[in-house]
């Protein structure tokens, strides 16, 4: 039976859906699970890794490790992988997995695949499907090594309904010696309290269309009304108008909600890469040759200034 | 400072794609330095004008085209460029490049790589990484701004997924940039004329002091099968007139057909 390693992506003390995801997958083709779990105070999250479908939980806890460093971060991988006799190792696709699985496969001498919406085992080997070149092509790739280092794709691996807990089963790993090639001397949060953009069911988007600050509130009320993750474009990102940690596309964040609306947002490839995922769009543009309309599912022609308060008035009346 | 730049020559992904038994169709194509590599030249130029590096660019392929992206670079600001020739890395991954790179930096006595975070064509973003892991060296990737505090520690910014990170980076290191980092400038006409001039060191495995075994070249870790083209979204209804009343249209059919709201 295959073994899978999944990285616990942990933000703000809390355990993501996308790891129970992975687990999920993992369990559905048959593989033995364990979770690594890396950070400063985890025990209250040894629980959810449990239930989210892990047969055993690596933890390396320690106050070394309250601040991301992907050189250590890469040592506990590699021990836990090391321990559990690990087949493959999971990353859900955050920046942070993006900085450590080339250095754990690199260590271990195995392959490494980022960014894949599925794997398989073919025989003895293992076969995976990523895009590629802006999302325009999908590339089916043979594993060459016997081990498999890979990055998963936010929304390629959906919860079934049959995903079942796992059993606890903790491992200890010791503390890593920090890389004093690279030390992270400061962090400068993001505002919390936000909806993480990868969790959210809904994501709003706003582009350069809302031209200035006023517009932003406006189509930041409307997220707030969904409770939806608030996104945005690179040129907005560019123009500093919005921060960087909300950007959508191929560069930024790779989004796949329920739904995603896109308000004022012509649509360059960029951008487009990083939404197409997404199970419906909507977009709004006063630009009917706007190449948001390529892909979007329903459409608004029209100024966002008029539009969004009608779209505010009408989703609090639903809601109601 | 010695900063070695390397870029990659990826096809131009504004262009249509096409997709036939199974590869990508090369008729069409064009091919243009990776945008994120523009901005790691443009990150080593500025250290060069504020701090007085010297910029090396390397890149791997041996066609015309990565003769023009290494020209584009001198334009921009680069002192230096290698081409590595050799007909036998065609079809390479990353750790095989990485290798590639890896004796490169070991003949120039390099104190910082400075690539751009990923490649349009691939979009793996690993061989910085690499690089930096086989060469026991630090390395902070997805960098937003470069500061030099002495010969031999920069203070590098990283988006993180937690916020912006400061990291104090011991040289030699490597540093991937984002997008973010800079805006890459245009080359000038006059830039462009003396880069024609400029010679570039042509080099093969075996000028670079290496062979085909040594950077792993037989033994690839993964291959690609086939291409495929993605499922491309269909366009879907489009709306216009009176805002009031297509909005309560598409509203209805968000909740009442999309059943998303």
């Amino acid at each position: 039976m295959a073994k899978v390693l999944v990285i616990a992506d942990i933000k703000r003390g809390e355990v993501k859906r996308s790891t129970a995801e992975l687990l999920a997958k993992a369990r559905s083709i048959g593989a033995e699970t364990a979770a690594v779990a890396i950070g400063n105070n985890l025990e209250a999250l040894i629980p959810s890794l449990v239930s989210g479908g892990s047969d055993s939980q690596y933890i390396a806890d320690d106050p070394g490790l309250e601040l991301f460093s992907a050189g250590p971060y890469a040592t506990c991988v590699v021990d836990a992988a090391s321990q559990f006799g690990a087949d493959q190792i999971w990353f859900a696709s955050t920046e942070n997995s993006k900085a450590v699985a080339p250095k754990v496969a690199a260590r271990l001498g195995v392959a490494c695949a980022t960014d894949i919406t599925d794997v398989a085992y073919t025989g003895d080997n293992i076969e995976i499907t990523r895009p590629a070149i802006a999302n325009k092509v999908i590339q089916r790739v043979k594993i060459n090594s016997e081990k498999l280092v890979a990055v998963v794709r936010a929304g390629a691996f959906k919860m079934t309904d049959e995903s079942t807990a796992g059993s606890e089963n903790v491992i200890r790993l010791s503390a890593p010696p920090t890389d004093l090639g690279a030390v992270v001397k400061e962090l400068i949060a993001d505002a919390s309290g936000e909806i993480d953009l990868g969790d959210a069911a809904i994501v709003v988007s706003v582009g350069r269309g809302v031209k200035d600050q006023k517009g932003i509130d406006l189509v930041k009320g409307l997220a707030d009304d969904l409770g939806a993750g608030f996104g945005t474009s690179r040129a907005m990102v560019d123009s500093g108008l919005m921060e960087h940690n909300k950007q959508v596309g191929q560069t930024g964040k790779i989004v796949a909600p329920k739904l995603y609306i896109s308000v004022g947002i012509s649509g360059a490839i960029q951008h487009l890469s990083g939404m197409t995922g997404s199970q419906v769009i909507l977009a709004v543009n006063n630009d009917p040759e706007a190449p948001i309309f390529n892909v979007a599912d329903y459409g608004i022609v029209g100024d966002l200034f008029e539009v969004v308060p009608i779209l505010r008035q009408q989703i609090k009346s639903i809601q109601r | 400072m010695k900063i070695l730049t390397t870029v990659k020559k990826v096809v131009d992904v504004e262009l249509t794609i096409r997709v036939e038994s199974a590869a990508i169709v090369e008729e069409g194509l064009q091919y243009v330095m990776n945008a994120w590599d523009e901005n790691a030249v443009e990150a080593s130029v500025q250290l060069k004008e504020n701090n007085g590096a010297e910029t090396t660019l390397v890149s791997i392929g041996g066609d015309d085209d990565n003769t023009q992206i290494i020209r584009r670079g001198f334009a921009m600001g680069i002192d230096n460029g290698i081409q590595i020739d050799d007909p036998l890395l065609a079809g390479a991954d990353s750790f095989v490049l990485a290798r590639v790179l890896q004796k490169v930096y070991e003949k120039g006595s390099y104190d910082l790589v400075i690539t751009g975070k990923q490649a349009q064509d691939t979009d793996n973003g690993q061989t910085g990484i690499i690089l930096a892991e086989n060469l026991e060296i630090p390395c902070v990737s997805n960098v937003v701004a470069i500061d030099v505090i002495d010969d031999e520690l920069l203070k590098v910014t990283r988006l993180g997924d937690g916020g912006k990170e400061i990291v104090e980076l011991k040289l030699p290191a490597v540093v991937t940039v984002s997008d973010s980092i800079n805006e890459p400038r245009l080359p000038q006409m006059r830039g462009l004329m003396m880069a024609k001039k400029k010679k570039i060191e042509v080099m093969d495995l075996a000028a670079l002091g290496t062979s085909f075994e040594e950077v792993g070249g037989s033994d690839n870790r993964s291959e690609i099968l086939e291409f495929s083209r993605s499922q491309a979204r269909e366009a879907g209804k489009k709306y216009e007139g009176d805002a009031a009343e297509i909005t309560a249209q598409v509203v209805g059919l968000l909740v009442n057909e999309a059943k998303v709201l």
